[in-house]
């Protein structure tokens, strides 16, 4: 993945034109729907987010492998920091800079090569740094001699970097894999579509509650729409992935389809949990990080391994 | 089993202008960094562009919360306000600073909040506010609150006369007030002019007042201001 690869890339490029063609798209109906006196403002600054996220997106893809880990990385830091906020494990100094640096690391380990291969992205320390994460945090009680409220600092503070850190970073760590414009464009793609679908089909058909204790909006009926749309879109992005057989498309379908909604849960019982709506306001009209990229934090790691499995990842 | 509490900042639901624009404000590791870094950079520059000179540090006490006062004739007061105090109390040190001027737009908020750690303060509609806010800060033990009376920078070089708020502030408290006179800074960065020159500044810092025998009543406010006012300019008059 460089600048140079990325403009000569027909993947990158069709997915280039494919979003900008449905910003637009949808950018006509918006402001038709608004001529039409409804009263779409709140759709309007969800869209307005759009256009500010989608093209830093594709910028830092375009910019090469180095930017995309390094972007990932960042977003895990931001995504980390809402939620160590929102938990109050933000308090806690040390802790959270010990998650900050151990995502660092999570960078560091997919940019720079394994010392005994040479091919870039050091897989092996990628995997196993969650052992050497979990054991430095389980520590800091001890090199502070203090034990009240520290089971509960360090298990917010491991769980904060293994989903936030390690899970989401898998995305990153695509950027190392043959086929990383086609994987990343997908997923970034895939995830977004799949919440959308949930959130149209639950609104055009949704009766039954889906968990009604975690999320009271979202519906069976959205679930069953978004996990089907997802299991379409494969197919009409075969082009990412050509070596894919077509029992690898549904495959891919369902991990985005299932996974997607699963991230979006476990992010609802988590902010339930505490008490709170959002996780931040950063982008306008998406609440928090947090809230953007809940679907892709479950998703990434399935789908890198999964596929690592089948075909190998270069 | 005992549920777990979390605790969430009651800025969760805010955007990044509105952190910035609030006080006081809740910490953050980031800003924390760049304050620290923007510190030690800004003790050098003073120092080799300016050729800063601090006499009288050991006036400032050691613990507890204190206010420190200084005559106003340009920006570099504050800064140099903040270079005075020891590096690991800068994220403690506010300077009150117009919200009117320094918190007017995102960049210059920004700025304020970030790099100078400024509070808030209304000089037209909302003084007493501004000053409720003020003594909640000095509450907290260990806070450091840089005031400059005059509540605008001259362009003559006269002390301008002070006003009751400091005074207000502190009357029948124990609260420590410390007279600064910093010279130089109308030479160096005079209204008006967009970059600093490189002239000599000299800040003394005086002896520490406290003013806890007095009752709060407009006449001792009249006292405080009048005091202040004679230790501020003493400094001016004294050399070294």
């Amino acid at each position: 993945m460089t600048f140079s690869a990325a403009i000569s890339n027909d993947i990158f490029l069709t997915y280039v034109m494919v979003i900008v063609g449905l910003l637009a798209v949808a950018g006509l109906l918006l402001g038709l729907m608004t001529a039409l006196g409804k009263n779409v403002s709140s759709v309007w600054r969800t869209y307005r987010g759009w256009l500010v996220m989608v093209p830093l997106v594709l910028g830092t893809i375009l910019l090469g492998r180095t930017a995309t880990i390094v972007g990932v990385a960042l977003l895990a830091m931001f995504g980390f920091k809402e939620f160590a906020r929102a938990t109050g494990l933000y308090e806690d100094w040390w802790l959270t800079g010990l998650v900050y640096l151990a995502i660092v690391l999570l960078g560091v380990a997919s940019i720079v090569s394994d010392p005994r291969l040479n091919y870039p992205g050091w897989f092996g320390l990628f995997i196993t740094l969650p052992a050497y994460v979990a054991a430095a945090i389980l520590l800091v009680p001890i090199l502070r001699n203090r034990s009240k409220g520290q089971l509960q600092q360090v298990a917010l503070a491991i769980v904060g970097f293994l989903y936030f850190g390690w899970m989401f970073s898998h995305l990153g760590f695509l950027a190392n894999t043959n086929y990383a414009y086609g994987y990343i464009l997908y997923l970034v793609f895939a995830v977004e579509i799949n919440d959308i679908a949930a959130f149209t089909c639950g609104k055009l058909f949704g009766k039954h509650k889906l968990r009604d204790n975690i999320s009271p909006n979202k519906t069976i009926e959205g679930a069953i729409g978004a996990v089907f749309v997802s299991l379409l879109v494969p197919w009409m992005l075969w082009f990412s992935f050509p070596h894919f057989e077509p029992w690898d498309l549904v495959l891919v379908g369902l991990i985005v389809g299932i996974g997607g909604q699963l991230g979006d849960l476990v992010i609802s019982y988590i902010k339930r949990d505490i008490g709170i709506k959002d996780m931040g306001v950063l982008i306008q009209g998406h609440g928090g990080i947090l809230d953007r990229i809940d679907s892709m934090i479950f998703v990434a790691p399935i789908f890198f391994h999964v596929i690592r499995w089948i075909h190998g990842i270069r | 089993m005992d549920e777990w509490e979390y605790h969430p900042p009651p800025d969760i639901d805010e955007s990044m202008s509105e952190h910035l624009q609030n006080f006081p404000r809740q910490p953050y590791m980031l800003v924390y960094a760049i304050r620290s870094i923007a510190a030690l950079l800004l003790r050098g520059w003073m120092r080799v562009y300016h050729r800063m000179r601090i006499d009288g540090r050991d006036h400032l006490p050691a613990s507890g919360s204190y206010i420190l006062v200084c005559n106003h004739t340009s920006h570099l007061d504050t800064l140099c306000m903040l270079c005075s105090v020891p590096l690991k109390q800068v994220h403690r040190a506010f300077p009150a600073a117009a919200a009117d001027y320094f918190f007017s737009n995102l960049p210059r908020s920004a700025i304020s909040a970030v790099l100078i750690n400024a509070l808030p303060f209304d000089r037209k509609a909302k003084g007493a506010e501004s000053l409720t806010v003020c003594s909640r800060l000095l509450e907290n033990d260990g806070n450091i609150l840089i005031i400059f009376p005059e509540g605008t920078r001259t362009t003559t070089g006269e002390m301008g006369r002070f006003r009751s708020g400091i005074a207000r502030l502190v009357v029948g408290t124990e609260l420590p007030v410390i007279p600064c006179y910093l010279e130089g800074g109308l030479g160096a960065w005079p209204k008006g002019v967009l970059l600093p020159r490189p002239r000599r500044l000299h800040l003394r810092i005086g002896e520490s007042r406290s003013y806890s025998h007095l009752d709060k009543t407009s006449a001792s406010v009249r006292e405080i201001c009048h005091d202040l006012e004679e230790r501020v300019a003493e400094l001016g008059r004294s050399n070294g």
